[in-house]
């Protein structure tokens, strides 16, 4: 009976979350004259030429895409190979360190990034770390970096440390641990922190915006608000939907991947069987 | 002699959790540590295998001080309460993993963990994870994997704690069989005196990290040398009578005989086992225990009497034995 109750909530919700992309799914595929004339017949609609012109552009659009596959990727492979050590050694602090060290990580993390990009803006120009995409993953590891200790540093607290002293007595040293033992068992955490701090380089807008500026190094967020502001008599609803539909196919991809080893971590739970 | 303390201690902030412990054990010999929780066995436990270091004193296993002996390089074999199996990999990995870090070949440690998977008659789970096992399988990959460290000094804390009195049944003997019976010595954690009585050749009753009284279980059950070990060990509890000033008097429950010339009682409890019963019976020397044989007609009143050989006294403030024996 409760289960019936709840189903027209659910299907609200899912309409409230969906209906938006679904809109821009359908302006994408829709010609910019039928955007604005609701009149025009529904044969006369539809048409791909917004995706054509992005992929044709000058750069095409995949070098976007690659573009932020490339930062967002860079930036959490440095993220977690930073903050697992970090997070591990946090956690074999003696308590009141640690309850402190957490207070201060849990600031950094609150804290609104956007008050530090022109002081980020010139540092990049001191050390000339501007046009290039490998150096835009270190302020994204940086910001990234407190959100992932606190959540690591969470799933090595709670392995049981009966497993550790275990692995230490079978003659493992601290690498030989974190590699077979540690590093296996809080992957869950690893995989939900690795999603968040990819979402993070992913979406992330003025970093890219001052330390980018040549065309063809842009990243998603950057290039489609270029995109959109490309010309001052018209809004180009259409290849804007386009390149919202093209930038969110990978992330997509990467929930879907992940979702199976997320769940499975959530209901992995207690690690002592 | 393989395994020694000398003076062991170890402190967290002011309170010392274990202070000048001796202790020596012996080749192929089973020491108990027993004590109520918190009076430090643990944490001997984590001493002598390294996961903890003494504030002071030192541990020698075979003669040689581990004072600058790392953990994973002290040949240890430990079985934990919690099993501690690792839970991502399969019984046969949890055994193999330890043999490929000490550098055994693929050859040597399939063959090895082949042949003790049929020590533990675990050969049809090998390739099961550990959630998907009993408690006692469990407990066996455990004993398996201490057994495959090959290690100079066992360590068992409380091995038997998480299983049901049936599991410890069948396991007491495999403990008895592959860890017991071999040449190393063994230190048992336990909080249980049966357990101890039973696998022990000798106990360490413990009490606020120091050692109570040390010797074997009879020598523990017939001369306990404080009142705190005589309640501590043999089940039911010895009964210590109301004291006058200066002793306390204790006698065991299995003791106490019917005599219609002794100390007249009345019933206020009966537990029935079968072969024995356990009474509780009121007199006008405080509430006594008593054991005996399941067929005893019980009245509501009666009168028991003992042998005052039997009796054990104690000083009433320190608790320390006064008998001359």
């Amino acid at each position: 009976m409760k289960q019936r109750c709840l189903w027209p909530w659910i299907l609200a919700l899912i309409l409230w979350s969906i209906a938006p992309m679904f809109w821009q799914l359908l302006t994408s595929f829709t010609r910019s004259d039928a955007l604005v004339n609701p009149t025009l017949g529904w044969s006369e609609r539809w048409t791909l030429i917004h995706y054509r012109e992005l992929l044709q552009s000058d750069p095409p659009f995949w070098r976007y895409l690659l573009n932020s596959t490339l930062v967002a990727g860079g930036s959490t492979v440095l993220t977690l190979s930073l903050a697992i050590p970090g997070a591990y050694g946090l956690s074999k602090l003696p308590g009141r360190l640690r309850r402190s060290l957490r207070l201060i990580i849990g600031a950094a993390a609150l804290f609104p990034y956007v008050l530090l990009f022109l002081a980020l803006l010139e540092l990049a120009r001191q050390l000339g770390w501007g046009n290039n995409l490998l150096y835009l993953t270190i302020p994204y590891a940086a910001l990234s970096m407190p959100l992932a200790l606190l959540l690591l540093t969470a799933a090595f607290e709670g392995l049981p440390q009966d497993l550790e002293d275990a692995a230490r007595l079978e003659g493992m040293t601290l690498h030989q641990r974190l590699r077979w033992i540690l590093i296996p068992l809080i992957t869950p955490a690893s995989a939900s922190t690795a999603v968040l701090v990819f979402l993070f380089a992913w979406n992330e807008y003025p970093i890219a915006l001052t330390w980018i500026s040549r065309s063809d190094l842009l990243t998603l967020p950057v290039a489609m608000a270029r995109i959109a502001g490309s010309s001052i008599y018209a809004v180009p609803y259409g290849a804007y939907a386009a390149a919202t539909v093209l930038g969110s196919i990978p992330l997509l991809l990467l929930v879907l991947l992940f979702q199976r080893q997320i769940v499975s971590g959530l209901t992995q739970g207690a690690v002592k069987g | 002699m393989m395994l020694k303390l000398a003076q062991i201690g170890r402190r967290f902030g002011e309170t010392w959790i274990l202070k000048d412990l001796n202790l020596q054990v012996g080749e192929g010999e089973c020491v108990a540590l027993l004590g109520p929780s918190g009076c430090g066995k643990s944490t001997a436990l984590r001493l002598i295998a390294g996961l903890d270091q003494p504030d002071q004193g030192e541990v020698f296993i075979a003669g040689e001080s581990q004072s600058r002996i790392p953990a994973h390089r002290r040949r240890i074999g430990m079985v934990f309460q919690s099993y501690a199996l690792f839970p991502h990999l399969s019984v046969r990995r949890n055994l193999t993993l330890g043999l490929q870090i000490r550098g055994a070949t693929a050859l040597d440690q399939q063959q090895r963990v082949n042949q003790i998977l049929e020590v533990v008659r675990l050969s049809d789970q090998a390739e099961r994870r550990p959630a998907q096992l009993s408690g006692g399988q469990r407990q066996r990959v455990a004993l398996a994997r201490a057994l495959l460290r090959d290690p100079l000094v066992y360590l068992l804390d409380e091995p038997m704690s998480n299983l049901d009195a049936q599991l410890r049944d069948d396991l007491r003997p495999d403990l008895r069989r592959l860890i017991l019976g071999g040449p190393q010595p063994v230190v048992y954690v336990t909080h249980d005196q049966q357990e101890a009585m039973a696998l022990a050749d000798r106990i360490a009753v413990l009490r606020d990290g120091r050692i109570e009284q040390i010797g074997t279980p009879q020598q523990l059950y017939n001369t306990p040398q404080t009142s705190f070990v005589a309640q501590f060990i043999g089940r039911p509890t010895m009964n210590l009578l109301k004291p006058d000033s200066t002793e306390v008097v204790g006698i065991r429950p299995e003791h106490l005989q019917f005599d219609s010339a002794g100390l007249p009682c009345r019933l206020l409890n009966r537990e029935w086992h079968g072969a024995s019963q356990h009474l509780l019976l009121d007199s006008s020397r405080g509430q006594l225990r008593m054991v005996c044989a399941g067929d005893t007609p019980i009245g509501e009143s009666s009168a028991i009497s003992w042998d005052p050989k039997l009796e054990h006294r104690f000083d009433a403030s320190s608790g320390q034995r006064l008998n001359r024996d």
